[in-house]
């Protein structure tokens, strides 16, 4: 759909025009966020926690720097997540157990929110594979990279790939490439990213993690968020209990690297 | 309810023992033998005594013997008086002729007197159009659009800047059924929704029923847009086509045999892509992106009772960009007609109705290339009789079987990284049978009922069941022709007129409407890929239950046209995505939906001048149109998008003199209802709008004035033409097509960012007429 209104759009530049206008918004109740990961790469747990602003403020986000983190793992264990500094609650070492799910708690102005995710295999990424091409839609010309592995036939699989280049991640929404292996089980895949077009000499980066498949809706959500031509956008599903906002993910990462010759 | 019809039925009056003959035949247009539907038949002297003709011209009148002055009238027509003697049945054809000259139009003025039958006639809400009358009014790229001008008139929305499609009466856009020589149009735009696909010199006439809906037609909740094609003419072959901007058309008509069969063909090409040839970049420049379309229609008489018409059309839009992406859909559809005049009082009409729509989507070339494809397609046989029982009473009777296939989509090619799938086709049938009587009481009563039955038979396929969150429960196959649903609906219809004098008259609608089949669309631009959906075991039909009533008035010699009507609406069953729902090639889709319901209400006014120089009207709607859902916004009533509470359209068309013709348009309404966001929080560093309520908010108010300048050159005998110049949008107003909000890359801080589509659009399009 956002393809379909880009081409109304693109067409039509020749006689549409933009502008930037003054649109009053409400100002909405103050809502707990948080954003919460477990990276077994590093064996860390980061937990963020803040509340939402006026849409158009332009503050520095509202952090909470007294709320009370911990996480479970599938055997009951509890392991307090420590503050660290600016509504950042961080802990180190704490080594993951593939295939089981954790329960991540944080507990504010005596309210409860609580979110499990399942901390996946990594899965080992092939050569990145680079080809030239000649732009598309309006883009310059240069090397588009794909990303490939072998996609388990055994499991189901939701990932996310982050594309970097000369080492600078790109972490924009619409950069994230999503999927699923609903139509690609089993298979070797070859896959395009499009966040960003490459001349000779960069290098490339791919980090593959493996999400659970939560926080891929959750994602996908996110994104449909960013299409104007949707008729009615809406908060994505509340990962947290008590309706915080954000969202929390275990996940493992397999990365690539490449210099375009 | 029931009841009520059972009594109305008894009030069938069969009175007297005096003897009985039957006036009947058709009318015909003299110029070029198309049949009038439509056309008054009154018996001078004798208040409402009379009938009208059916879409195939014919009439038939039951009176008791004697000697009547029979009056045969239709817009536009000199009238004609003829006297009969009654003392037998007798079959009267009649051709009605146009004014040829000033002296001829005076005379037709003077008799105008008797246009009333805006107050007479029973049946409502009913907006009709033939192409002529609106040929000068101006819209976007000059490309003249039926359906862009029945949104100019009260109760019928635009779906948004430039588009053909429409909204009536707080209803969805899939809730209109579109017919095109009785076959439904599953997407009735080209070029992403600025066209019609109803190349109008291919068209004849346009009825849009708002309420009262006739109970032979079925299938949608709000609307039936009935478009009927030219016949061709009997008499004389001709052509006539235009030469615009963005697109040309031709048409060629003429006798197969001279008074017995005609045909017309028609055909239509948009060039847009030429503009893309401007565009610097080398993609732009290799893109493509245009139209075709074609309409054809034959008719025969085998003899003074049977006739048989055959009508096609097939059209598709292409887009391709570079070698890189295609997308491609269309519709064709095809009827072919028997119409027998059983006797003088029965007539009947057979039609075996086909229609398609498809579209597909192919990414890469070569061997990496994959497409999708997805089509929904019907073959539908339908049995029509009208029966004039007597002077009183004119009986509608009929059933109809239709067999849909939906192909929701299949993905193919040799890109090794893509298993290919291809989705569970499913089937349906679709079952009819209706009955309806036309009823005059006394002089100043009109009242038509009639009920409709309808099913829906949801056959082979898989079905599924699912839990509260949408995940599948259970899955079952079912053989090709096993059933795995059935639904059934009744559907009365209701509608009534009281004339208060000759000037005025109140007029009541009651009806109710079922629909089977659904698009599901989550976005505020109609796509071609928007899904046609079933009703299964988890997708109830759509209802909707309206009553509407209306005040008309015509005054000074019916020169000017008054009416207003209210209505109010239930829906039931609505449809509506879940939050994030996958719709791409997902044979679980069911499970991404959700269910409400919905009210519409409204005021509607309409000033129109019917007569002189000036001619136009005025049409104001206030109205609402409200969901509510379980699982959206928290279960609280929220506006749906086309909740636009007030929407003006004045249309002004001037005769300047015998060569130039100047009109305009202007129109006004409430922004779209909107969701905005309410607070912003951050997932990434990322800023994510936070939403509080669903279309809480409202896009800018929309106006935009357009002028249109016709000159008719010089003519002769067999040669007319005219040049049409026009300007969309006169004053440069900015109106919004999309709003978003976006972090400025340089200064870091959220914005909110207008797009608008079109600034001033002037355009020029020739038209020529050879006879």
């Amino acid at each position: 759909m956002k393809l379909y209104l880009a081409l109304i759009i693109g067409l039509l530049s020749f006689m549409s025009c933009t502008k930037v206008i003054d649109v009053d918004l409400n100002e909405a109740n103050k809502i707990v966020v948080i954003e919460a990961n477990y990276t077994a790469e590093d064996s860390m747990v980061r937990v963020l926690v803040t509340q939402t602003a006026n849409y158009f403020s332009n503050d520095p986000q509202p952090v909470l720097n007294n709320a009370i983190v911990s996480i479970t793992d599938h055997l009951g264990n509890i392991t307090s997540v420590p503050f660290a500094s600016d509504g950042n609650y961080e802990l180190t070492n704490y080594v993951p157990a593939f295939g089981s799910e954790y329960t991540l708690t944080v507990v504010h102005d005596e309210t409860t929110y609580a979110s499990t995710s399942i901390m996946n295999t990594p899965i080992a990424q092939l050569p990145i594979y680079y080809e030239f091409t000649e732009g598309f839609f309006g883009s310059k010309e240069g090397y588009l990279a794909f990303l490939s592995y072998n996609d388990p036939l055994e499991s189901v699989v939701h990932i996310m790939a982050i594309l970097s280049k000369n080492g600078k991640p790109k972490t924009k929404l619409n950069d994230l490439t999503l999927a699923d292996d609903q139509l690609t089980n089993g298979n070797v895949i070859i896959r395009p990213l499009f966040a960003k077009i490459f001349d000779i000499g960069d290098t490339v980066g791919i980090e593959l993690r493996t999400i659970d498949q939560n926080l891929y809706q959750y994602y996908l959500e996110l994104q449909s968020l960013t299409d104007p031509s949707s008729a009615a956008p809406s908060n994505p599903d509340y990962q947290w209990t008590n309706n915080a906002l954000g969202y929390f993910s275990a996940y493992s990462s397999s990365r690539q690297e490449v210099i375009i010759q | 309810m029931k009841i009520l019809f059972l009594s109305l039925f008894l009030f069938l009056s069969f009175t007297g023992n005096a003897q009985k003959f039957t006036l009947s035949g058709t009318i015909k247009d003299a110029s070029n033998g198309e049949d009038i539907f439509g056309a008054v038949i009154k018996v001078k002297g004798l208040d409402n005594v009379g009938t009208l003709t059916n879409s195939y011209g014919f009439y038939s009148l039951t009176l008791d013997t004697g000697e009547y002055t029979i009056i045969y009238r239709s817009n536009g027509f000199l009238s004609q008086e003829i006297k009969f003697n009654l003392i037998e049945n007798i079959t009267k054809n009649i051709e009605l002729t146009m004014p040829a000259d000033v002296l001829q139009i005076q005379e037709m003025n003077v008799n105008a007197e008797k246009e009333n039958d805006n107050i007479t006639s029973s049946g409502m809400n009913v907006t009709r159009f033939d192409p002529k009358s609106i040929e000068t009014i101006p819209v976007l790229f000059g490309e003249k659009d039926i359906m862009k001008t029945l949104q100019l008139t009260p109760g019928v929305k635009t779906a948004g800047e430039g588009n053909s499609g429409f909204f009536v009466r707080g209803g969805g856009a899939d809730q209109n059924l579109i017919l095109l020589d009785e076959a439904p149009v599953y997407n009735a735009s080209h070029l992403l929704g600025f066209f019609s696909v109803f190349n109008s010199d291919a068209i004849k006439d346009v009825s849009l029923y708002k309420a009262g809906i006739p109970a032979e037609y079925g299938g949608r909740a709000s609307s039936v847009m009935d478009v009927k094609m030219k016949d061709g003419n009997l008499k004389k072959f001709g052509a006539s086509g235009g030469i615009g901007l963005i697109s040309s058309r031709l048409a060629i008509e003429g006798p197969i045999v001279k008074e017995k069969g005609s045909f017309i063909v028609s055909g239509r090409r948009s060039y847009l892509d030429i503009f893309l040839k401007l565009s610097k970049d080398e993609n732009q420049r290799n893109s493509k992106l245009y139209f075709y379309d074609f309409n054809a229609k034959a008719n025969y008489k085998i003899s003074d009772k049977d006739r048989i018409f055959l009508s096609g059309y097939f059209g598709r839009d292409k887009f391709g960009f570079s070698d890189q992406f295609g997308f491609d859909w269309g519709n064709a559809t095809g009827t072919l007609r028997y119409n027998r005049i059983i006797n003088s009082k029965l007539f009947s009409n057979t039609s075996f109705v086909y229609s398609n729509f498809d579209y597909q989507f192919t990414i890469g070339s070569g061997e990496d290339a994959f497409g999708i494809k997805s089509s929904i397609e019907d073959f539908s046989l339908k049995q029509d009789f009208t029966y004039y029982l007597n002077k009183n009473n004119t009986m509608k009777f009929g059933v109809s079987g239709m067999h849909h296939t939906f192909k929701p989509g299949a993905l193919t090619g040799d890109n090794d990284s893509f298993n290919e799938i291809v989705l569970d086709s499913r089937y349906a049938m679709e079952f009819g049978a209706y009955i309806q009587n036309d009823q005059k009481i006394g002089a100043r009563f009109n009242i038509m009922y009639g009920v409709r039955y309808s099913g829906f038979d949801l056959i082979g396929g898989k079905s599924y069941t699912y839990d509260d969150n949408g995940d599948k429960l259970t899955e079952e196959t079912h053989d090709r022709w096993e059933s795995s649903s059935y639904q059934f609906g009744i559907e009365p219809r209701l509608s009534m007129s009281y004339v208060i004098s000759e000037r005025n008259s109140i007029k009541l609608a009651y009806d109710r409407n079922y629909q089977y089949i659904h698009q599901l669309s989550n976005s505020t631009t109609s796509s071609p890929t928007d899904v046609w959906m079933p009703s299964s075991n988890n997708i109830k039909p759509q209802v909707a239950d309206q009553i509407a009533l209306g005040y008309y008035q015509n005054v000074k010699k019916n020169t000017y046209q008054i009416s207003a009507e209210v209505y109010y609406k239930k829906l039931h069953n609505q449809i509506d995505y879940r939050n994030g729902a996958n719709l791409l090639l997902n044979n679980l889709v069911e499970g991404e939906l959700v269910y409400g319901n919905g009210t519409a209400y409204g005021l509607e006014l309409m000033l129109q001048k019917k007569k002189g120089k000036l001619t136009g009207w005025i049409s104001y709607t206030l109205s609402r149109s409200l969901r509510q859902f379980d699982d959206i916004n928290e279960g609280r009533v929220f506006s749906a998008r086309q909740d636009r509470i007030h929407d003006l359209s004045v249309v002004v068309m001037y005769k300047i003199n015998k060569s130039l013709s100047l009109a305009t348009t202007f129109v006004y309404y409430t922004g779209d209802a909107v969701t905005f966001p309410s607070g912003k929080y951050y997932v990434g560093g990322i800023s994510i709008p936070y939403f509080t309520e669903r279309n809480g908010y409202r896009m800018p108010d929309y106006h935009r004035m357009d002028v249109g300048l016709t000159w008719y050159m010089k003519e002769s005998k067999r040669f007319k033409h005219n040049l049409n110049f026009s300007i969309y949008n006169l004053y440069a107003r900015e109106n919004a097509y999309t709003i978003s909000f976006e972090d400025n890359s340089q200064t870091g801080e959220t914005e909110a960012i207008q797009t608008a589509l079109f600034k001033i659009i002037p355009s020029i399009t020739y038209n020529f007429k050879l006879k």
